[in-house]
């Protein structure tokens, strides 16, 4: 009877970025249903009015939509099939694992065909069933107390959700606190930078929505149902911040001295210290790996605020949602070493230029060279380390430079008019208002040469720099006696790291990649966490800022609007259930319980995965949504479409691997069009008799991935093992079937595994001949 | 880091070295073989054409043919290792590896040739060789062997000021390869302190050619020789009195006319030039006329080097 | 002065020729071009003559098929720096000598190799690169003790224990086939025949 279904197929053409690559007339001439469509940009209006007329006008039962990922889009067309059942709806992901990852046209063709019928199979074994909605916890954690941290936290707990705001340095305020002067491109003027963010400060400060914890980092994070369970580190500060009054007579007689980062180490500071002037917690903290125990601390403090022995504390935290703020580093100016940044004490970077220029800095705000005397002339370097190919060096461009250089350029004029200042730039990047400033800044008399310098060097008491004036066509050496470079932004190791933690999407630069800049902006891949600032990609302050703003208020939808769970969980039969608790001891996801002698599941920590099916002797356990079926019809779909000599693997991958695997896409990356990949809610729910069927139906090879932090993983591995053994029994060569671990920030990886799993069965198909 | 053999190499003879400081090919195999360092020569092998290259004689179907045969014959020959003296060769090889590697078109044209006129046995097949497997430079294979130098030193030259220059065909060519750093060119600077001496690190213009430029020597002289003097002149400024390389061409630049663009500067260039396998072979006590092969210079190695101090506590 | 760029005028041509020469190992390093300047920042032949190697990819850009015919390409050291620090990943070093090639296939760079024919000769006579015997006189002059020296290099080679210089009779024949097959032995009779015509 499922045969009699009438099934629709929607082709997406995607502007060109599925047709360029896809023959969709040849698709379109080998599909066999009740109706075909076609449209440039399915996922449009004018998409949805041809899918909806065509479910009107030709009575289709089931629908499927081939178009990118499901990933992307799968909301958007549930929706556009109304009045039909969301879940009669299949996406044939023809886009991220077709015409992203394959440049042949015909191989690409073959495959969008295989993948289409895939899902008409798979969709007629589709019945009608309604999503659950589910509420998770409002709480929200926010990595990072730079600038969008900050912001982030402050609205959310300005609409009353309770945060807790995580940095791992003693104080709160990130690099905005030490840059000293900062304009935003309507005003053509430059403000302090702390004046602008001690109000931010003070607000959060007071506002009984957050705990701030300082020298606090995130070691660990689990997911269970909706509520994420962070285990953070807490490194002790050696003064207790309740009892500090702040009042410094602790340094003033501690012995030892280090350089002070947040100075840029242009100066000097104790081993006990506060960070800067306004920093918070307003309290003195213990540099440990300096301080020498002599105790004169001790001896000085009045509020006995200070303790030397202490240890790091384990902080356990629930939360609903993340927001990562985890920002970014400097260029390692090692890796340009011919600008001499190691070996001059006057080759300096934007950054300690900062707070060279700084009242509260190392020379309280006077422009002086390491001999203390007025430079006479300043020569910037753009692009140092960005809009670069070369080993170490950085594609993109880091975006705020360019604005920086203007800014500082026109603090030294404003300081010092006498004071020559040449930017050797490439381009200025100055877009929409900013443009204003970058005349502002040439009418102050500051220079521009259009060069890409090739060496610093240093020449009797000054330096010379090396460069072609490009629009003249000279070489030039330039005598300066001051060089700032400006170096790119890149991850910070705290954003690199939180990757790792929360298994985040990277992109190809080590920034935290946005599930889709349009559809999803500042949502990462993993459902409940957001990214902002400069986490995300370099950026300024304003866009931080703005950024922020956004990630609250999409955290405020995802704690209101709840979250849709697809209903494909499992279900008790309570008639036979005879509450023996079995299901309960097997779930690994703890998402069985039992309510009033009933046994209850959590909806939202259930994954479908089906252990608990098999150990229930009264068989009172059901998964919805025929998963059984559908994946032996996904099968049928993919392999009766398999051609002479034409090498077919089948990838079973859950939302996880999913995800990992358009992530190959979406960086266009490839791998070999045998790739078949079916997505499954859980790797569980693949059978032994479901990769029998697939080896004996013409499947060359069958690949399971699983994401390690998954509960089910080892059980997974074991059960793929036994499925060998029995594969060999039965006389099949056991190598045809592979189990691999799978991350979504680690896509190039996979996309290598895919390599070379099809090079190995091309082998076994070889010698097999 | 790459994986660098120790074992089963081809010493791929050079036409500057044979011919210009052949002391070079003898501290080559004075080093190795105090390293234990497995390595033939043969006599079938020939020139790379790096020369004729450079100076547009031979186009790149030309070189590669020629490469194709000396790549057959170390692969025959079981060492598929090839290891140069010369950094031009180590650049043209590699090169040639590469494209015969990559461009279908070039290794089936070559190979059909071949075929065609009765030389079907030079055939290279697609990844015969591996550029990054099997094609090094002497420094390279030194620098696999860093750790083991140090128990051979039997002269101390520390008290000499010590500076190197790395041959832009070993560093810049295939940049991607090149071990110790190509902006900041280190890899010369880590053998020598090994000897338990120190360079003087970073120079002005360290990383700048020798200014040979190939044609530029002969019909250019005006030109090569003020780059030489760039040079020269950032050495002399920091008092240099040993300058190690890795490259006959680099080699016959500074000591050959050393003499000359001292004349052309009106000033005195003393500095002595030694090739990295000479200095390393000094140090471990090779006889300057059976092994440095001193009488090739120009620069009189004794107007520095005048006496050899012995390594105190030696272990 | 007006320049006329016709509609049916494809300047980028050029570019896609010398990105399709068997010599360019950098794609389309070429097209990525933004004329920043950095090669000709740490460029020798900049610094000390008219050459300019940035210019010369405006030119290669803008579709100038002049180019080849330009006295200041022959200034280019082959030092690779443009090539090992070029922010895009091109190789003006590379696209030099493909322009240098182009120039001696249509016969107008033929000059520039007259002194260089000895590179080719000594590959049919003894299968290695000498330096030509017509910079000896120069050679000698300007390092005082090197012809000296050359007399005496059987005796230096003899001593450092050296396997004898001259290849077998059969190698070099082989060497001297392999660069007849390809063309080589007869550009360099014609580059040989141009110069007998000019004196």
């Amino acid at each position: 009877m499922r045969d009699d279904l009438k099934v629709g197929v929607f082709l997406c053409e995607c502007g060109g970025n599925i047709a360029d690559t896809v023959d969709l007339d040849r698709v379109r001439e080998e599909l066999d249903v009740e109706f075909i469509g076609q449209f440039e940009n399915l996922c449009s209006l004018n998409g949805r009015k041809l899918i909806r007329d065509a479910i009107f006008d030709r009575d289709l039962d089931r629908i499927v939509v081939a178009a990118c990922s499901p990933i992307s889009h799968e909301k958007t067309f549930q929706d556009y099939i109304k009045p039909l059942n969301p879940y009669l709806m299949d996406m044939a992901n023809i886009r991220e694992q077709c015409s992203w990852v394959h440049s042949d046209n015909e191989k690409g063709t073959d495959k969008a065909i295989s993948l289409i019928n895939a899902s008409i199979e798979k969709v007629k074994q589709s019945d009608a069933v309604d999503p659950i909605y589910c509420q998770t916890p409002t709480e929200v954690a926010v990595i990072g107390g730079g600038i969008a941290g900050m912001n982030a936290a402050l609205s959310l707990a300005k609409q009353g959700t309770k945060v807790t705001l995580i940095e791992q340095s003693p104080s709160i305020g990130g690099h905005m606190a030490k840059i000293g002067k900062v304009f935003s491109p309507v005003k053509i003027a430059e403000e302090c930078g702390m004046c602008l963010l001690n109000p931010i400060l003070n607000d959060l400060v007071w506002n009984e929505n957050i705990e701030v914890l300082t020298n606090t980092k995130v070691i660990e994070a689990k997911r269970r149902a909706g509520t994420y369970n962070l285990i953070l580190e807490k490194s002790p500060r050696y003064v207790d911040t309740e009892k500090c009054i702040a009042c410094g007579k602790c340094a003033e007689v501690c012995e030892v001295e280090v350089p002070n980062d947040w100075n840029d180490n242009l100066s000097m500071r104790k081993a006990i210290y506060r960070p800067f002037g306004q920093s918070y917690p307003e309290s003195y903290v213990i540099d440990m790996d300096n301080c020498i125990k002599c105790g004169n601390c001790i001896k000085e403090c009045s509020m006995r605020a200070i303790k030397l022995r202490g240890k790091a504390e384990r902080i356990p935290l629930q939360v609903g949602s993340v927001i990562v703020a985890t920002g970014h580093k400097l260029y390692d100016m090692e890796k340009r070493p011919e600008y001499g940044y190691t070996r001059f004490r006057d080759v300096i970077t934007q950054s300690e230029l900062g707070r060279i220029t700084g009242v509260n800095g190392p020379t309280k705000g006077k422009l002086l060279r390491s001999n203390g005397k007025v430079p006479k002339r300043v020569v910037m370097i753009q692009c140092v380390g960005s809009r670069d190919e070369n080993p170490d060096g950085h594609k993109y461009c880091s975006k705020i430079c360019c604005t920086v250089a203007l800014k500082n350029a026109n603090i030294i004029k404003h300081k010092n008019p006498d004071t020559d200042v040449l930017i050797c730039y490439t381009d200025v990047r100055t877009p929409g208002m900013f443009e204003k400033y970058f005349k502002h800044t040439q009418e102050n008399g500051v220079r521009f040469l259009r060069g890409r310098p090739g060496e610093v060097v240093r020449k009797g008491d000054h330096l010379v720099v090396r460069t072609e004036d490009t629009l003249n066509g000279e070489f030039i050496e330039i005598e300066a006696d001051l060089v700032v470079l400006s170096t790119a932004m890149e991850p910070s190791e705290g954003t690199n790291e939180i990757a790792e933690i929360l298994n985040l999407g990277t992109t190809e630069d080590g920034f935290i990649k946005e599930s889709h800049p349009k559809i999803k902006p500042v949502a990462t891949d993993v459902q409940g966490i957001y990214v902002c600032g400069t986490a995300h990609e370099p950026k300024d302050i304003t866009d931080s800022i703005m950024q922020a703003t956004a990630a609250a208020s999409k955290v405020s939808e995802y704690n209101h609007g709840g979250v849709e769970i697809e209903p494909f969980i499992a279900q008790i039969d309570i008639e036979k259930c005879t509450v023996c608790g079995e299901c309960i001891n097997r779930c690994k996801y703890k998402s069985m319980s039992i309510q009033n002698d009933e046994i209850y599941i959590d909806p939202m920590s259930c994954t479908g995965c089906g252990k608990c099916l098999v150990g229930c002797k009264q068989h009172a356990i059901t998964v919805n949504g025929n998963i059984d079926e559908k994946i032996f019809a996904t099968m049928k779909g993919i392999l009766s479409n398999k051609k002479e000599g034409e090498r077919m693997i089948l990838v079973f991958l859950d939302n996880i691997g999913y995800t990992a695997a358009d992530n190959i896409g979406v960086n266009r990356l490839s791998y070999p069009e045998s790739i078949h990949i079916i997505k499954v809610i859980s790797v569980n729910r693949v059978r032994p008799r479901h990769i029998r069927y697939a080896l004996e139906n013409g499947a060359d090879g069958v690949f399971i991935g699983e994401f390690p932090g998954d509960l089910m993983y080892d059980e997974v591995e074991r059960k793929i093992q036994g499925v060998k053994d029995r594969i060999e029994e039965l006389g099949e060569d056991p190598n045809r079937l592979t189990f691999s671990k799978v991350y979504i920030p680690y896509f190039s990886g996979l996309a290598r595994k895919f390599n070379e799993f099809d090079a190995k069965i091309a082998k076994l198909d070889e010698s097999g001949k | 880091m790459k994986d660098l053999p120790t074992k089963d190499i081809l010493l791929f003879r050079s036409c500057l070295v044979s011919v210009e400081y052949p002391g070079v090919e003898a501290s080559t195999k004075f080093v190795f073989d105090k390293l234990g360092i497995d390595y033939a020569i043969s006599p079938k092998q020939t020139c790379c054409t790096g020369l004729g290259h450079y100076s547009d004689v031979f186009n790149q179907i030309d070189t590669s043919a020629i490469g194709a045969r000396n790549f057959k014959i170390a692969k025959e020959m079981g060492r598929p290792n090839l290891v140069m003296m010369c950094a031009t060769c180590y650049a043209i090889n590699k090169k040639s590896v590469k494209l015969l590697n990559k461009k279908d078109k070039l290794r089936n044209h070559i190979n059909n040739l071949f075929e065609e006129n009765g030389l079907g046995h030079l055939k290279y097949e697609k990844n015969d060789l591996k550029p990054t497997e099997n094609i090094f430079h002497v420094v390279d294979i030194l620098y696999a062997k860093k750790d083991e130098i140090k128990k051979h030193i039997k002269y101390d030259l520390s008290d000499y000021t010590i500076a190197t220059h790395h041959g832009c065909h070993y560093c810049k060519v295939h940049y991607e390869d090149t071990i110790g750093g190509v902006r900041d060119p280190n890899i010369m600077d880590e053998l020598i302190e090994e000897c338990g001496c120190k360079t003087i690190g970073w120079y002005d213009h360290k990383r700048a050619t020798c200014g040979t430029g190939f044609r530029q020597r002969y019909s250019n002289p005006n030109l090569s020789f003020t780059a030489t003097a760039d040079k020269m002149n950032a050495i002399a400024d920091e008092d240099v009195d040993i300058l190690v390389h890795l490259c006959p061409n680099c080699h016959i630049q500074f000591d050959r006319y050393q003499d000359l663009i001292s004349k052309r500067e009106g000033r005195k260039f003393n500095a002595i030039h030694l090739n990295i396998t000479q200095f390393l072979a000094i140090a471990m006590g090779g006889d300057f006329d059976k092994v440095i092969g001193v009488k090739a210079h120009t620069v009189p190695i004794d107007s520095v080097i005048k006496e050899l101090k012995e390594v105190k506590n030696e272990r | 002065m007006t320049f006329k760029q016709k509609l049916n005028d494809s300047p980028i041509d050029f570019a896609i020729e010398i990105i399709n020469d068997v010599k360019n190992s950098k794609d389309e390093g070429v097209l990525k071009c933004v004329q920043c300047g950095m090669c000709t920042s740490t460029c020798p032949a900049a610094r000390h003559s008219d050459y300019n190697p940035r210019d010369i990819i405006e030119r290669v850009l803008a579709g100038d098929e002049s180019i080849p015919n330009e006295e200041n390409l022959w200034n280019c050291f082959y030092c690779y720096t443009c090539h090992s620090v070029c922010p895009v990943g091109n190789s003006v070093c590379e696209v030099n000598q493909i322009l240098k090639q182009i120039a001696i296939a249509k016969e107008i760079g033929y000059d520039k190799l007259y002194e260089y024919l000895g590179f080719a000769d000594s590959y049919f006579t003894a299968a290695i690169g000498a330096i030509p015997e017509r910079f000896f006189p120069d050679i000698d002059q300007d390092v005082p003790g090197w012809w000296e020296f050359r007399q005496n290099l059987e005796q230096i080679r003899n001593e450092l224990e050296l396997d004898p210089l001259m290849p077998s009779e059969e190698v070099i024949d082989e060497v001297s086939k392999i660069l007849t097959i390809t063309g080589f032995k007869s550009k360099i009779e014609r580059i040989r025949a141009s110069e007998e015509v000019e004196k």
